[in-house]
C-alpha cells in the first residue's frame, strides 16, 4: 500500500528539489552579472572632515529640528506629528531608514542592514502600540497579542551547516561531542538564571529596551569585564560553544567575545521576553524588506518634514534658539533651521564634528567603535544546489565561518514555488581594530568582497556561482556600536545627556546597542519628554 | 636484521588484510541486508536468509581454496581487489536493478554469494601464505582475532556512523576503495616477491578509478535508480518546473505518481474522487460555483460536471503541464471523461495561496486536492492563515471539503487538518473511506455556518460508491483512527510537517 518506492527516494538522501535543481543547472557562469558595491554617500561625509560649507542663505524656523532620518530620529518625528508639533528631519542619503533601510529587485525586496525584530515584551508599550498601528499585531489573547501570522518568521527558520550537512537550529549537535553538549548545558543553565534574575531595585536585570534595565551594582558589575572572561569564569571552554557565542556578538554587536563586556554578551541571550498568543517567545518579526518594512511604516509621519540629501554640518546654539545649518547637496546650498529644541539622531563620530565648539559635552569620543559590516544582496536565477540535511530556512549558518551566512529573503512569501530567489549575506568585520578594519574595508574591491563571499557560500553550495544574476553589495563603514567594557554603563550614558535641555541625543550609540527596539525607544521617548 | 624487519612487516600486512577483508566482507553482508529489508520489507527474515547465504558461500569459498596452489600471494592480493569491486558497487547494483527484476532475489542473494566466496577463500590463503613463516597456533590465534575484531568493528560502526552520516550507496563504494587501496600498497610493497606485480598494480588502479568514479556520481546513479524504480511501464514521464510526472500503465490500471508519490490508480480513483467531491456537493442547497484547488487530472471536475445546475467551475493548478497532460493524453482523457474540455471550466495556473488571497468573488463549493504536507512548502496551503484566508471565498451556506492524508498512517496529522480549520471558524465534519490502492484515506468537510450534515440525498444516479447509507458510515472513525487532541497548523510553527514526516517515517520504516 505505502510504496517502497517512498522510502527508496528518501532514504537515500535524495529530495525532490535536488533532482529539479540539477536539471536547471549545468550552464556556464554569468558573464553579464549585475555588480554593485555601495555604501553611504562617501563624497559628503567626506566633506564633512574636510570641506567648507556655503553659508546658509536662507533661515527656516521650526519648533524641532531632527538630524539623522534612522530609526531613533523617524520614531521621533512619529510622536512630534501624532502631537501636531512642528518639526523638520534632515537625511543625509536619498532616503531614511540609516541602519535599517531596504532596497529592491526585480525578484524580491531585501534589505540592507537590519531585517528582523524580535516580537517584544509585554512592557514595551510604545512599540507595542505602533506594532497596533500598523496591524502587525492583530488583537489580544488572555492580554497577550496576537500577531499578524504573515509577519512572524515561518517555518522552516534557522539551520546551521557543519559537517558537510545541514541541521536543523544553529546551537550545534550535529557530530558534537559531550563536552560541547555538557557546556551548552551549562551555559543555558546560566541564561536561565540571568533571564529570571532581578536587581536589589526590584527591576529585571536584563530587558529591553535597556531603560529598563536594572542598576543594581552587583549586575552592573559584569559591564566592567569581557565576555570572554566570564565565559573562562564558568569554565566554559568547548569550541562549539565558543563558536556559538561569537556568532551571536557578531549577529548583534559586530564584535567577538573578547571586545565586548559581560553584560552585553549576556543581555543579548537574557533580555528577549517576548510574549505572544499565537507564537513561542522568542519568536521574530521578519519581511522581505527586512526593517525596512518598519521604516517604510514609520516614513508616513515625516513626508512633508523630511529633507533628504541633506547634510547637517553644524549645530549651535545662538541668542536662545538651537541653530541647524545644513548643505542640500542637490541644490548646493546651505540653509539655517532656528529651533527651540533639537534631536540629533546621528552617531557620535559624527556628532563630534557637527557640534559647535562652544557646546561643551563631557563624552569620550574615542571610546566608539564601530564594527564595519558587509552586506551583499545575491540574486540567483534558480535554487541553490543543495547538500545534505534542512531544507532552505529564513537564516542559515556556516559552521565556522567567520560571516553570519545569509538569508533568505523570500521566504516570507506565501508561494510556493519561485524560480529566482534572492538571499542577503552578512559579513560584519569583527577586529578588535576597528579602525584599520574599516580601512582595509573601502580598499577592497567589488571583486575582493564578492570572491570573500562566493568562498564561503561554495562549501554548502558548490554550484552557486552558476547561477548568480546580480550581487548588490553595501558597506557599510560605521556598522554597528560596539559595547565594549564600560561603555553601556559609562561611555554611552554620559553620551546620551542632553546639553541645556535644548540638544537631545537619541541615537543607538548613545544606548550601546545597536537594536531596533532601543533606537525605537529613546526617539519616541525623548520626543514625549521635550513635548509635555 | 633486515631480513628478519621485512618479515616482520610482511606478516602485520598480511594481518592487516585479513582485518580490512574481514571488515568489508561483513560491511557488503550488513549493505546487502539492509537493503534488501528497505526494498523487500520484512528485515528478520531478510537479514536471516543473507547472513547464511553469507556463511555458506564463505565455507564454498573456503573448500575451494584448496585448488589454488601457485602463487598464493599473487592470487590473495587478486581476490583482495575482486572483493573491492563486487562489495563496493553492490549496492549500486541492488538499487539499479530493483524492480526489474523477478530475479532481482536472484542477484541479490548471488552478490552476496559471490562477495561471500571470494571472503571465503582469502583466509585459508592466507594461512597457507603464512604457515611456514609462524608457528601453527600462533598464526591461528592471530587470524582468527584480527578477523572477530573487524567483524566487530564493522558492526558497531554501520548502523551508527556509516548508514546515517554516508548512506548505503556510498558506504560501500567507500569499503571497496578501502578493500583495493590495501591491495594495491600490499602489492606493491612487496613488488619483488610478486610475479606480474605490475599488471595487479594496473588491474587495482583501474579498479580505484571505478570506485572513485562509483563515489562522485553516486548521486546521479541514484536518480537512475530512480526513475528506474516503477515496476509497470512507464508511459510518460516529464520534469515540470514543479515536479517530476510519471505514469505508468500495465493491463490492469494507469498509475500517476508525482514526485514518486502514487496519486490515483485508475481502478479505484472512482471511490477517491466521488468520496471527495459528493458529500460537499449535496451539502450545498444549490450549489452554482464551484472551485477546484489542486486537482489538475480533471478528475474531481469530471465528478462535478455531473451535476447539470453547475454554472462554472474554475480549476486553480501550479502546473500547466498536468493540465496539458490529462487533455493531451487519450487514455487519460478517457479517464475523466474529456472534463478539462467543459465549457464550464476556467482554468488558472497559479499559486493557488497567492490567488485565493487575492479573490473578492464568492465560491458555494471549494474542493481542495493538495498534495500531502510532505514539506514546509506544502504545509503553507494547510496553514490556519491559508483557511482563514480560505473563508473569505466561501459562500456563508457553502461548503469546503480538503483532503487531509490518511487517518490511518498519519492519524496525528489528519486531526491536526481539523483542528486547524475549527481554529480558522469552520464547522467540521470529517470523514474517511478505503481505497485499496492507498489504504484508509481522510477527508474533512468544512463550513462557515451551519454544521455539515450526513444526511444527504443523492440527486444523480449512478455513483460507485457515495449514497446516503456509505457517508454515514464513512463519519464514523474506528478507536485507532478516532479523533486525538492537538495543536494547529500556522506558518510560523509548521506542527503538521513535522508531525506528518514523522508519523509516515515510523511506517516506511516499520
Ligand atoms: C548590517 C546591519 C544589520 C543589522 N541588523 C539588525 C537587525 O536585524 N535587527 C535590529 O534590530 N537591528 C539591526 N541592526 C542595528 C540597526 O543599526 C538599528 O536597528 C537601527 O537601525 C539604528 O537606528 P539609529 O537611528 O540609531 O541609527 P542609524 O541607522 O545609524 O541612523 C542615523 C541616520 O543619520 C543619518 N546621518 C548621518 N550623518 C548625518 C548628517 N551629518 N546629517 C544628516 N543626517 C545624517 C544617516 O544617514 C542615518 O540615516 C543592524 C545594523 C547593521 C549595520
Amino acid at each position: 500500500m505505502i510504496s517502497r518506492r517512498n522510502f527508496l527516494i528518501k532514504g537515500i538522501g535524495l529530495s525532490s528539489t535536488i533532482a529539479l535543481a540539477s536539471s536547471y543547472s549545468g550552464c556556464s557562469p554569468k558573464i553579464d552579472r549585475r555588480e554593485t558595491l555601495r555604501g553611504p554617500n562617501h563624497t559628503l561625509g567626506h566633506k564633512l572632515r574636510t570641506g567648507t560649507f556655503p553659508k546658509p542663505t536662507q533661515i527656516i524656523k521650526t519648533e524641532v529640528a531632527i538630524v539623522g532620518g534612522g530609526v531613533s530620529g523617524l520614531a521621533a518625528a512619529r510622536i512630534l506629528k501624532q502631537r501636531g508639533i512642528e518639526f523638520r528631519l534632515i537625511e543625509l542619503e536619498d532616503k531614511v531608514g540609516g541602519n535599517s533601510h531596504s532596497d529592491k529587485n526585480s525578484v524580491s525586496s531585501y534589505p540592507l542592514g537590519a531585517h528582523y525584530l524580535p516580537i517584544p515584551g509585554t512592557y514595551d508599550k510604545d512599540l507595542l502600540s505602533f506594532l497596533e498601528e500598523e496591524n502587525v499585531i492583530t488583537g489580544y489573547e488572555n492580554g497577550k497579542p496576537t500577531y499578524n501570522e504573515y509577519y512572524l518568521c515561518f517555518d522552516p527558520k534557522e539551520r546551521l551547516y557543519i559537517n558537510n550537512h545541514w541541521q536543523e537550529g544553529i546551537i550545534p549537535v550535529n557530530g558534537v561531542d559531550r563536552k560541547s553538549t555538557e557546556d551548552f548545558d551549562k551555559f543555558n543553565e546560566l541564561v536561565k538564571k540571568f533571564k529570571a534574575l532581578k536587581g536589589s531595585d526590584g527591576k529585571e536585570a536584563f530587558c529591553i529596551p535597556l531603560h529598563f534595565c536594572s542598576d543594581d551594582p552587583s549586575i552592573k558589575k559584569l559591564d566592567t569585564i569581557t565576555f570572554e572572561f566570564f565565559i573562562q569564569q564558568h569554565k566554559l571552554s568547548s569550541p562549539h560553544l565558543l563558536w556559538y557565542l561569537n556568532y551571536c556578538c557578531a549577529d548583534d554587536f559586530g564584535g567577538t567575545i573578547s571586545t565586548i563586556s559581560a553584560w552585553a554578551g549576556i543581555h543579548y541571550f537574557c533580555s528577549r521576553k517576548g510574549s505572544a498568543s499565537n507564537a513561542q517567545p522568542d519568536a521574530v518579526l521578519t519581511w522581505p524588506e527586512g526593517n525596512g518594512w518598519l521604516v517604510n511604516k514609520l516614513m508616513k509621519y515625516a513626508v512633508k518634514e523630511t529633507t533628504t540629501n541633506s547634510m547637517v554640518f553644524q549645530v549651535g546654539y545662538e541668542n536662545g534658539k538651537c541653530i541647524v545649518d545644513y548643505f542640500d547637496a542637490i541644490k548646493e546650498e546651505s540653509i539655517r533651521l532656528v529651533s527651540e529644541k533639537v534631536i540629533l539622531a546621528t552617531p557620535q563620530f559624527i556628532n563630534q564634528r557637527i557640534l559647535s565648539g562652544t557646546l561643551e559635552r563631557k563624552i569620550d569620543y574615542a571610546q566608539f567603535s564601530y564594527a564595519p559590516w558587509m552586506v551583499a544582496n545575491i540574486k540567483c536565477s534558480n535554487h541553490l544546489e543543495e547538500k545534505r540535511g534542512e531544507r532552505l530556512s529564513w537564516d542559515n549558518v556556516i559552521y565556522g565561518s567567520k560571516s553570519l551566512g545569509y538569508v533568505n529573503s523570500n521566504h516570507q512569501n506565501i508561494q510556493l514555488f519561485s524560480d529566482r530567489q534572492v538571499i542577503t549575506y552578512y559579513l560584519p568585520l569583527t577586529g578588535a581594530d576597528s579602525n584599520a578594519e574599516r580601512k582595509q574595508s573601502h580598499q577592497r574591491s567589488f571583486k575582493d568582497w564578492y570572491e570573500l563571499a562566493i568562498e564561503d557560500l561554495k562549501l554548502p553550495h558548490p554550484t552557486i556561482e552558476h547561477s548568480i544574476e546580480e550581487v548588490d553589495i553595501w558597506l557599510w563603514g560605521h556598522g554597528m556600536i560596539r559595547p565594549s567594557v564600560n561603555f553601556i554603563s559609562k561611555t554611552s550614558f554620559d553620551a546620551s545627556a542632553p546639553i541645556g535641555q535644548k540638544i537631545f541625543f537619541v541615537h543607538t550609540d548613545t544606548s550601546g546597542i545597536s537594536i531596533f527596539e532601543q533606537a525605537f525607544f529613546v526617539g519616541t521617548q525623548t520626543a514625549k519628554m521635550i513635548t509635555v | 636484521m633486515a631480513a628478519q624487519n621485512s618479515h616482520k612487516s610482511f606478516q602485520l600486512l598480511l594481518l592487516l588484510s585479513v582485518f580490512v577483508v574481514a571488515t568489508c566482507g561483513l560491511i557488503y553482508e550488513l549493505v546487502a541486508g539492509t537493503l534488501a529489508s528497505y526494498l523487500l520489507g520484512d528485515s528478520v527474515t531478510q537479514f536471516s536468509i543473507i547472513i547464511g547465504t553469507y556463511l555458506f558461500s564463505m565455507g564454498i569459498g573456503s573448500f575451494f581454496s584448496r585448488f589454488f596452489n601457485t602463487n598464493l600471494i599473487r592470487w590473495f592480493i587478486q581476490i583482495e581487489i575482486l572483493v573491492g569491486l563486487v562489495g563496493g558497487f553492490s549496492s549500486t547494483i541492488l538499487y539499479l536493478l530493483f524492480e526489474h527484476a523477478a530475479y532481482f532475489k536472484l542477484i541479490l542473494y548471488l552478490l552476496v554469494g559471490l562477495t561471500g566466496i571470494l571472503v571465503g577463500l582469502e583466509l585459508p590463503l592466507l594461512m597457507r601464505i603464512l604457515k611456514d613463516r609462524i608457528e601453527f597456533s600462533d598464526l591461528v590465534s592471530k587470524i582468527f582475532t584480527v578477523d572477530y575484531i573487524g567483524a566487530l568493528l564493522a558492526s558497531i560502526i554501520f548502523p551508527l556512523v556509516l548508514i546515517p552520516y554516508l548512506g548505503i550507496m556510498k558506504t560501500s563504494l567507500f569499503f571497496g576503495l578501502f578493500n583495493v587501496l590495501v591491495a594495491v600498497f600490499i602489492c606493491f610493497r612487496f613488488r619483488s616477491d610478486i610475479p606480474g606485480s605490475r599488471f595487479i598494480i594496473i588491474e587495482g588502479i583501474v579498479a580505484i578509478i571505478f570506485l572513485v568514479l562509483g563515489v562522485i556520481f553516486s548521486e546521479s546513479l541514484l536518480r537512475m535508480a530512480e526513475s528506474m524504480a516503477y515496476s509497470d511501464k512507464i508511459i510518460y514521464s516529464k520534469s515540470s518546473p514543479y515536479q517530476r510526472i510519471i505514469v505508468t500503465k500495465n493491463s490492469e490500471d494507469i498509475r500517476l505518481f508525482l514526485n514518486g508519490n502514487l496519486q490515483f490508480s485508475s481502478k479505484d480513483e472512482y471511490r477517491y474522487h466521488e468520496a471527495l467531491v459528493h458529500p460537499g456537493m449535496l451539502n450545498v442547497a444549490n450549489p452554482k460555483k464551484i472551485l477546484v484547488l489542486g486537482g489538475g487530472d480533471g478528475l474531481a471536475v469530471r465528478e462535478v460536471l455531473k451535476y447539470p445546475e453547475i454554472e462554472s467551475i474554475t480549476l486553480v493548478d501550479l502546473d500547466p503541464s498536468i493540465i496539458e497532460l490529462f487533455k493531451s493524453n487519450s487514455l487519460l482523457s478517457d479517464l475523466n471523461k474529456s472534463s478539462l474540455f467543459s465549457k464550464k471550466l476556467t482554468v488558472i495556473n497559479q499559486d493557488a495561496f497567492v490567488w485565493v488571497r487575492r479573490q473578492t468573488q464568492l465560491f458555494d463549493f471549494v474542493i481542495i486536492d493538495f498534495p500531502d504536507p510532505s514539506n514546509y512548502s506544502l504545509g503553507k496551503l494547510y496553514s490556519l492563515s491559508f483557511y482563514k484566508e480560505l473563508k473569505k471565498i466561501v459562500n456563508r451556506k457553502g461548503c469546503v471539503v480538503i483532503q487531509s492524508t490518511s487517518p490511518y498512517f498519519a492519524r496525528k496529522s489528519y486531526w491536526i487538518v481539523n483542528e486547524t480549520l475549527l481554529k480558522a471558524g469552520f464547522n467540521t465534519l470529517p470523514y474517511h473511506c478505503y481505497l485499496p490502492s492507498f489504504g484508509e484515506w481522510g477527508f474533512v468537510l468544512a463550513s462557515p455556518t451551519a454544521l455539515p450534515t450526513t444526511d444527504i440525498i443523492p440527486k444523480i444516479e449512478n455513483l460507485n460508491f457515495i449514497n446516503r447509507e456509505t457517508f454515514q458510515q464513512l463519519v464514523y472513525f474506528p478507536p485507532d483512527m478516532s479523533r486525538v487532541p492537538s495543536k494547529i497548523n500556522t506558518l510560523n510553527d509548521q506542527f503538521l510537517v513535522q508531525t506528518f514526516e514523522k508519523e509516515w517515517s515510523h511506517y516506511t520504516q516499520q
